[in-house]
């Protein structure tokens, strides 16, 4: 094989991985700061990439323009959703386990509306549209170029978070919330702004993954539960409440799902994640970053 | 009679909703009776169309009160208004299960549902559907099967076990058709499939059943004859693993044998795949002179992408499911579809019936139908209207008129050797100038062909 298709099986598996890297912080975020286990995170992936195909098709905006609103529309949707779903789990629940699982509960039925809703508005039918999909050429490798904005996007923001995280005073309350929720209340942070907001960027986060994949993918109603699937894959490999893992972990995947592909047949595909997943956790049963 | 009695509930249909759907006869806003014959009126939505107006019996004991002057009214409306008198006639229940969520929706809601709601608004308008002679309105009993074999064999059971529905039209896709197919047998339904394609299933010998798309022998023999008459060599091969793609797979190697066209790869990949370019990356070093993917519309659309991604043009680019969409042109644009083949065997220039239904599809929906399974649907509607007119609900009667006739139908001349439709010849299409022609064989093209598919724009 060429220098070239090294290149370009690599980065098909970093775009990939990216994406699934994009989906993971998000509903790793929500499971590791507020053990939201959001069995319907892929769903609202599947909103955002609606959104962008409705404001591109029907309005003629840019993809591109839409992402970042599509990212804050989600934060209010997750704020709205916080509100009227998880707080009043969370008011009534007597611990944290009693929480966890009713809130798994609650998801799946967000799953089951978020989608029926979407089938309504939209129907089942494939949709589409025409946007940056010319070839570009560059080290004996071609790209569309709407791959390497999804691939640039997705490790942008995906970095840039990681970064607020560990350098910022928010960031700061939210990693002490996931060591100790309780030891975090007690020196003032206020869980009842925080829990919000960063359910809210979670949402955001798989909103902003949904707007860039229409750029790329067809979608469909139904095309959010894979991405929710392996999301939960991603963030087992690296570890509940690890962002490094999660981004790391996401590549990771994305570049020997295309490897396998490449060298075997895409049918194992599924079969080698799983492997995957089932080897880390014999080795790590915490996950890869897990400390 | 329509002189009251206790409420009724009218049974209507969503095309996109998760279930069956009651319609209250009653308007929730002035309280007065609906009572509509099936045409569209205005009330509903579109989609939801209560298509009968059952009013109780004369041995209900709430008529046998009623006033002189409401009988003399009911007698006057029903000789002033032959229209509402007709509705009342008993209607045809129609049973069927399709995916309106889940990975399969994407090819019914296209091919399929659109075609049996448009069908049913059609035969209402005019009066009902005609059973052998009276014309009665058709009423649907439909919901949705998610995708799952699971629910779509259930519910089927149920229709055609409990429900006793007078017909039934078929679920979606090879794999929905060859759970319920046995079912639809055994209750001796007869099942005018419009989107299965599987040489088991023909081999299962099932006297109620009938395929209508063209078979995987037949298409695959149709498009290895194409490639080898206009010199092609070698072929690299990709397919969905699932029974529609493990069939035409199989097919095609038996088409291949002796053709001198070598397979130089092939490879099958799981439904729902996100990324084909390292597939056809290795496809692309070994420069073959076709490539022929067995794929359904998702994948349809992302090899052809991602081909155009990696700068993968051979001079026959063929694809299944989808390419013969609008979708597939409204992604890849006119000019990026040029020259693509696919899976198609009709568009208006095959027949003037094919026309009409054409244009009356676009119409209503505002979207243009496929070039391939749409058609065979409505042909398949068509035969049935037919057997019906000309047997009534007698569903034996129906299953030999389906087997011992030629059907004169929108993609011409239909009739059935076993389950198999033997009229229609396997096909080819291709995007030419943002209309999918049929361009193989010479006897039902509407198109010449372009042997040298143009550069990815």
């Amino acid at each position: 094989m060429s220098p070239g298709a090294w290149v370009e099986l690599v980065a098909s598996g970093l775009i990939t991985g990216g994406v699934y890297a994009l989906v993971a912080l998000g509903l790793n975020l929500q499971y590791g700061l507020m053990r939201i286990l959001n069995i319907a995170h892929g769903e609202f992936l599947m909103l955002g990439a609606f959104a962008t195909w409705l404001g591109h098709t029907r309005f003629g905006w840019s993809p591109l323009a839409l992402a970042p609103l599509v990212f804050v529309a989600l934060i209010g949707v997750g704020l709205v959703v916080h509100r009227l779903a998880f707080r009043p789990l969370a008011k009534t629940s007597a611990n944290v386990d009693v929480f966890e699982a009713r809130g798994l509960m609650v998801a799946f039925g967000l799953m089951f509306l978020v989608q029926n809703v979407a089938s309504l508005a939209w129907g089942g039918e494939l949709r589409g549209y025409d946007y940056l999909t010319e070839p570009v050429a560059f080290g004996g490798a071609r790209f569309a170029a709407n791959r390497l904005v999804l691939l640039g996007v997705a490790l942008a923001v995906g970095i840039a978070f990681i970064v607020v995280l560990r350098t910022t005073m928010l960031g700061k309350g939210v990693r002490a919330l996931m060591q100790s929720p309780v030891g975090a209340q007690l020196v003032g942070i206020d869980t009842r702004r925080l829990h919000p907001l960063m359910f809210g960027v979670g949402l955001g986060l798989s909103g902003l993954a949904g707007s860039l994949l229409s750029m790329t993918y067809t979608i469909s109603p139904s095309m959010g539960e894979p991405y929710t699937i392996t999301a939960l894959i991603v963030i087992t490999l690296g570890g509940f409440g690890s962002m490094t893992g999660s981004l790391v972990a996401g590549l990771g995947l994305g570049v020997i799902e295309a490897l396998c592909m490449h060298f075997t047949s895409p049918s194992l595909k599924s079969l080698l994640s799983y492997a995957i997943l089932i080897g880390v956790l014999l080795w790590k049963p915490n996950g890869l970053f897990q400390r | 009679m329509l002189i009251g009695g206790r409420d009724q509930h009218l049974i209507g249909d969503h095309p996109w909703g998760a279930g069956l759907r009651k319609v209250p006869n009653r308007d929730a806003q002035t309280g007065k009776r609906r009572c509509m014959d099936g045409i569209a009126r205005g009330i509903e939505p579109a989609y939801i169309q209560p298509t009968v107006c059952r009013e109780d019996t004369a041995m209900d004991r709430s008529t046998l009160s009623i006033t002189r002057r409401r009988a003399v009214q009911g007698v006057a409306a029903a000789v002033a208004l032959p229209g509402l008198a007709r509705a009342q006639a008993q209607p045809v229940r129609i049973g069927y299960a399709i995916a309106r969520t889940g990975p399969w929706s994407a090819g019914a809601q296209v091919s399929q549902e659109p075609n049996y709601l448009m069908w049913m608004e059609q035969q209402n308008a005019a009066g009902g559907l005609n059973v052998k002679g009276s014309k009665r309105p058709i009423e649907f009993v439909a919901s949705d099967d998610r995708s799952e074999i699971e629910t779509c064999v259930r519910t089927y059971e149920k229709l055609m076990g409990s429900d006793k529905v007078d017909l039934v039209l078929p679920p979606w896709g090879s794999n929905a058709n060859f759970a319920v197919a046995p079912l639809a047998n055994r209750f001796q339904y007869p099942f005018l499939a419009p989107t299965a394609l599987s040489r088991q299933l023909i081999e299962l010998k099932l006297p109620y059943f009938f395929l209508l798309l063209q078979q995987p022998a037949p298409m695959t023999t149709a498009l290895v004859e194409m490639l080898k008459t206009n010199g092609a060599k070698s072929v690299a091969l990709i397919y969905v693993d699932d029974l529609f793609g493990l069939e035409n797979y199989a097919a095609m190697k038996v088409a291949l044998k002796g053709s001198g066209i070598a397979l130089v790869e092939e490879k099958s990949y799981p439904l729902g795949v996100r990324d084909l370019a390292p597939v056809l990356r290795s496809m692309k070093d070994k420069n073959p002179d076709a490539f022929v993917g067995f794929t359904y519309p998702a994948d349809t659309i992302l090899a052809s992408r991602q081909a155009k991604e990696i700068g993968f043009n051979p001079r026959f680019f063929y694809a299944s499911v989808g390419t013969a969409f609008q979708l597939y042109r409204n992604v890849m644009t006119p000019a990026g579809a040029e020259g693509v083949l696919g899976m198609g065997s009709w568009n208006v220039k095959t027949s003037p019936g094919a026309k009409a239904y054409f244009d009356a599809h676009v119409k209503k929906f505002g979207k243009e139908p496929d070039r391939w399974a749409s058609g065979a649907c409505w042909a398949g509607l068509e035969i049935l209207t037919a057997a019906v007119a000309r047997h009534g609900i007698d569903r034996k009667a129906i299953r030999d008129y389906v087997a011992g006739q030629e059907h004169s139908t929108i993609l011409g001349k239909i009739r059935f050797a076993g389950s198999e439709n033997v009229g229609t010849p396997g096909s080819v299409g291709q995007w030419q100038n943002g209309e999918f022609e049929v361009v193989w064989p010479q006897a039902i093209a509407t198109a010449k062909l372009n042997p040298n598919k143009p550069a990815w724009k």
